[in-house]
């Protein structure tokens, strides 16, 4: 009988499983084999020890990926917690309108990032594209500005971020404001405390633990996110919006960007591991530096 | 008489007070406004971009179209391949959708109603395939795999690369077949059910609602996929889907872009999700505010 259990419980749990090992956790070993060696796709594999992790120490085109991906991370952050946080506070004292504005904002979610890349593509275009037609129609700028040219590409694809995570940390957020009692804030009206006060002295303290773990999410997304850099400018201009996880992919698959990178195994396999580890080490540093935001005082 | 002073400064005060109120709400409403025209901006601006032809799209700076222009759809749809990439979505996505749900139903199932030797562990594999990422790397070999068994030239690669990621779903799911009562089970047991009878006759159609959840995440995160099918059809345009056949479309040359073209394959890449979105979008947000809340 329960061997028949026993066979029960292993055949249900057998699709998931293989899929997952094959799938999800052997490419990742594939990886962690091919970083020791120098493979480029075709021909001979050397192994060649630790030496890719060198060249990735001297590799200037890595390092300045690592720093466009922490002003792109650090970017859409700074700019979008806040104003999700405020959207929640403000939706959360159910407004009129509040369901349809909810609903606004939260649509991004529903659209694929690489489709409203395209579109945003169009519209921040230099050459005839809608947002300089409108500005020049109005008359706030008399030529065209180059959007995804080197001074202004890295804040485009912020904006564009920005787009895509407003309505979800606010959802996040408003989730989170829930669980706050309703007497905190009757006996904070009840000592003198208007709105912005208790902002600040209910909402923000009694919010630390879910913020916490908004914030975490919101990082490691944002170091992740590198789908619409690809669409809108594949990194450039001359590696503006190189960010770590497209640079991997570069190194990868370098045949689609049209770029001058060749095929990197090997060393494409040391990045991607190291990117992890980055991802990994922010990841540690924030949870040490934001400790102090789980207690609720 | 002071009487009236006191009463007169207490009135100043009272307008004074709401005056303040009012400025705080328009900025408030302004702030609100400001970010849905944001929001609503690029969609509104594809959907009457699609109907307005390549010329006004690129100089016309106009918001309505001068003349609705069907016939971008007809020329996506018949020149442009866009009922192929159509097709194409829509096979991926179903498929991948359907075996999501039933791989991870059935490994939910098990982990939820049974014990078994490295359940645990089982649980942890689950969970840390969601956190540890080293991007696209992982495409190479996952390519190579599906060279080997020869599934490189159709979409069933893809599909079965979507269904692998399958650990979101799981734990979406688990959470929902906490709420079938054990008591089912053990009556349908008594009553002579097997194991796959029980999960076929009672759990699945209780589980209904939670399927219906999961369907939708599983169906929107393969519909909107654009890495993963782009390195798989490469070179294979027939196979491509819609967000890859449309990303393409911007490779053309500046001056060569056909705009309204790309505006109407946008469109029909995000409308279907869209509609849906219309009809449900508090189940959409039920799943994304449960993620914090336990």
């Amino acid at each position: 009988m329960s061997k028949q259990k026993a066979l029960e419980n292993y055949s249900f749990i057998f699709p998931s499983f293989l899929l997952t090992m094959v799938l999800g956790i052997y490419p990742i070993l594939w990886a962690i084999h091919y970083m020791f060696y120098d493979y480029k796709g075709y021909g001979e594999k050397l192994f060649i020890g630790l030496s890719n992790f060198k060249r990735l120490w001297y590799d200037e085109l890595f390092w300045n990926s690592v720093w466009n991906t922490l002003i792109y991370a650090g970017g859409k952050i700074v700019i979008t917690i806040p104003i999700s946080l405020i959207l929640a506070v403000i939706l959360n004292r159910k407004i009129r309108g509040h369901n349809l504005l909810r609903a606004i904002y939260f649509m991004p979610t529903v659209i694929s990032t690489a489709v409203i890349s395209v579109v945003f593509f169009i519209i921040f275009n230099s050459y005839n594209g809608l947002l300089n037609q409108f500005l020049q129609k109005l008359g706030i700028i008399s030529s065209s500005v180059e959007w995804l040219g080197p001074k202004y590409a890295m804040l485009t694809v912020i904006i564009v971020a920005i787009w895509g995570a407003i309505g979800n940390y606010m959802l996040l957020f408003l989730a989170g404001l829930q669980s706050i009692p309703e007497d905190l804030y009757e006996s904070a009206s009840i000592d003198g405390a208007n709105a912005v006060h208790k902002f600040w002295y209910v909402t923000v303290p009694m919010l630390g633990p879910v913020m916490q773990m908004i914030i975490l999410l919101a990082i490691t997304i944002s170091l992740k996110g590198y789908e619409s850099i690809m669409v809108l400018t594949e990194g450039g201009p001359i590696g503006k919006t190189d960010v770590m996880f497209l640079y991997v992919y570069k190194l990868l698959f370098p045949v689609s960007t049209g770029s001058v990178y060749i095929q990197e195994i090997g060393y494409g396999s040391a990045v991607g591991f190291a990117t992890a580890i980055i991802v990994g080490l922010v990841t540690c540093v924030y949870f040490i530096l934001s400790k102090k935001m789980n207690k609720i005082y | 008489m002071p009487s009236t002073i006191a009463i007169q400064a207490e009135r100043n005060k009272r307008v004074q007070r709401k005056l303040i109120g009012m400025t705080a709400n328009a900025v408030l409403w302004l702030f609100l406004l400001a970010i849905a025209l944001f929001t609503l901006f690029p969609v509104v601006m594809t959907i009457l971009g699609s109907f307005k032809s390549n010329m006004e799209l690129t100089s016309g700076a106009t918001l309505l179209p001068q003349k609705w222009l069907f016939s971008n759809y007809v020329e996506a749809w018949q020149q442009a391949n866009f009922s192929v990439y159509t097709w194409n979505s829509v096979f991926v996505s179903t498929a991948a959708t359907i075996g999501t749900l039933l791989v991870a139903s059935m490994a939910g199932y098990v982990v939820d109603r049974r014990n078994f030797v490295g359940k645990k562990l089982f649980v942890a594999l689950q969970a840390s395939t969601m956190f540890i990422s080293i991007g696209a790397v992982v495409l190479r070999p996952q390519f190579e795999l599906m060279v080997s068994l020869n599934l490189h030239t159709s979409l069933w690669g893809v599909v079965l690369i979507l269904i692998s990621a399958h650990a979101t779903t799981f734990f979406i799911l688990l959470g929902f077949f906490k709420a079938i009562p054990h008591d089912l089970d053990e009556a349908a047991t008594l009553d002579g059910c097997s194991f796959t009878g029980i999960y076929w006759r009672i759990i699945l159609p209780l589980l209904r609602p939670g399927l219906g959840v999961a369907a939708l995440f599983a169906f929107r995160a393969a519909w909107n996929e654009y890495i993963l099918p782009l390195v798989f059809t490469m070179n294979n345009p027939m196979q491509q889907t819609l967000t890859v056949g449309l990303a393409n479309l911007r490779y053309a040359n500046s001056a060569a872009m056909q705009t309204q073209l790309m505006m109407a394959g946008a469109c029909l890449s995000m409308l279907p999700l869209l509609v849906v979105y219309l009809l449900a979008n508090k189940t959409f947000m039920q799943v994304t505010a449960g993620s914090i809340k336990g």
